[in-house]
């Protein structure tokens, strides 16, 4: 099987030529079960092609960078097995709802954006002194919260999103996800600086609950519930006559 | 974004099936109120709902309808955290709380509506 | 996002969702049986049911606590349905389904289908306790 070959078609984008992004075919050496779409990639940009461009850095699924719409779906391209799609051609194009930059990379100012905004960070009203030890959690404390901090910045569940492909003033997905990580976390203090950002109108309400950003989120996250728990949690605050309000 | 971006993707169509469930259900209700009123005309205008047109209408919303109450309790299982003694209940239990209560008032409503008929 | 943008939580749309919830329960647990037994049961003739005469269901229909119910039941029911056929319509690449007047006239329509439940409700069968 020393020359099995398998059909990579990947989108190419100049922006100073094309006006649209076309696909070119290359053909790949498959010689080895484990080999990924990110191999491919790479094994295109060393001998083949050195122009195509993409983003790419850990190959095991912990940095974020790599995702791109593999076959139409978007997926961490180091974690999809060219095993899954061959003899048929995979087509690698970049992420869906964002900006296209060139070739398999996309603009994601907008996502660094809204993770900003949510402040994805340990609010304190005060920090305690360093003497006074370290912050102690209870293993049911750090469950609440735990799924939520997998999160790699992905961008996956963005592009899955059909919500912010439609508006992207959209807070989205893993955004919402991140906030309430810090907001359920027994040490954190910042629901009160979080909230506004995520219960504006362009935040969680602007969500229908499609569900395809948990399908697709590689870690298990799972934002879409994330993003309903928030709407309850929310709209408790205001029902309840001890709800604690902004 | 394409705008039939949701006849790309089984996920995506489902998703679309089950926000239009609001439609035939928000008719039969309109239908409801309707029949309601055709009380006004008295015991010899009433004319109660026979027709085969109107059953088959219904069996369309009543499709429509299971399709809402199964999608929508289920998906109240995912968003409701409910804690005992500190301990979270299982969505699984949610679902199955759900499910159960939905038995519950079918049968109550249906009592009624029948026992009451004689 | 500009400095000057500082962003609160929308109540507006905190209520409509409110709404939205309670109707999708609501609906979920008493549509389906309600359409079962009147619209294809009762109809069909397979079991009696209080609309397939006039006195069981004016009898029915003129006690208040059935009145009440049909009212919970109508009035979240209707905001559940404009709330999800507004977001549909958005989903059909229809952005003004998103503006300040569709919510006007979704909400709004189901307001009046409200009004015009609690009038036939009073005007049709007067209250009775028999
Ligand atoms: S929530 Fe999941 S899909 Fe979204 S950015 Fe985080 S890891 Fe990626
Ligand atoms: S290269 Fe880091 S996640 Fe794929």
């Amino acid at each position: 099987m020393a020359d099995k070959t398998i059909t990579v078609r990947a989108a190419r984008f100049d922006p100073e030529h094309d006006k649209e992004p076309r696909l070119q075919s290359y053909e790949v050496p498959f010689y080895d079960e484990s080999m990924v779409v990110l191999d491919a990639l790479n094994h295109i940009k060393n001998h083949i092609d050195g122009s195509l461009s993409y983003r790419w850095s850990c190959r095991m699924g912990i940095c974020g960078s790599c995702g791109m719409m593999v076959n139409g779906t978007p997926k961490l391209t180091c974690n999809a097995f060219l095993r899954d799609y061959w003899p048929r051609p995979v087509v690698v194009q970049p992420l869906n709802n964002f900006p296209l930059i060139r070739d398999l990379v996309i603009d994601m100012d907008d996502f660094m954006h809204k993770l900003k905004s949510i402040k994805p960070w340990i609010i304190r009203k005060q920090e305690l002194p360093l003497g006074a030890g370290e912050h102690r959690q209870t293993n049911e404390q750090i469950d609440d919260f735990r799924q939520f901090s997998e999160c790699i910045n992905c961008m996956l569940c963005y592009a899955a999103c059909p919500i912010y492909g439609l508006n992207e003033e959209f807070l989205g997905p893993a955004a919402t996800a991140l906030a309430r990580r810090y907001n359920l976390d027994s040490r954190d203090e910042g629901l009160k600086d979080r909230l506004p950002v995520v219960a504006e109108a362009e935040g969680i309400w602007e969500c229908s609950f499609v569900g395809e950003c948990s399908v697709v989120c590689p870690k298990g996250v799972d934002p879409a519930k994330a993003i309903q728990q928030t709407k309850l949690d929310t709209t408790m605050r205001f029902v309840l006559p001890y709800g604690n309000r902004e | 974004m394409p705008l039939n971006w949701w006849t790309r993707q089984r996920h995506y169509f489902l998703y679309m099936l089950r926000e239009f469930t609001a439609l035939p259900m928000a008719l039969w209700l309109i239908w409801l109120l309707y029949e309601i009123s055709g009380l006004r005309s008295g015991a010899h205008g009433y004319t109660p709902p026979r027709s085969g047109l109107f059953v088959a209408f219904s069996v369309v919303v009543l499709l429509f309808s299971l399709y809402h109450s199964y999608t929508f309790l289920k998906l109240a299982g995912v968003i409701m955290r409910i804690k005992v003694l500190d301990r979270q209940i299982p969505s699984r239990v949610i679902v199955f709380t759900m499910f159960g209560a939905w038995a519950v008032a079918s049968a109550v409503i249906a009592f009624v509506l029948i026992w009451f008929a004689r | 996002m500009n400095a000057e943008h500082r962003p609160r939580t929308a109540i507006d749309h905190l209520f409509f969702w409110f709404m939205f919830a309670n109707g999708g329960v609501i609906t979920a647990l008493l549509m389906p049986v309600h359409v079962l037994v009147q619209g294809i049961l009762g109809p069909l003739g397979v079991v009696p049911v209080v609309d397939q005469h006039y006195d069981t269901y004016a009898n029915v229909i003129g006690n208040p606590l059935v009145k009440l119910y049909l009212l919970v039941l109508i009035g979240f029911a209707f905001f559940h349905f404009a709330h999800r056929l507004r977001y549909l319509l958005a989903d059909f690449g229809v952005p003004a389904a998103k503006s300040l007047p569709a919510q006007v006239i979704f909400y709004g329509g189901a307001v009046v289908v409200i009004l015009v439940t609690i009038w036939i409700l009073l005007t049709t069968i007067p209250i009775s306790f028999g």
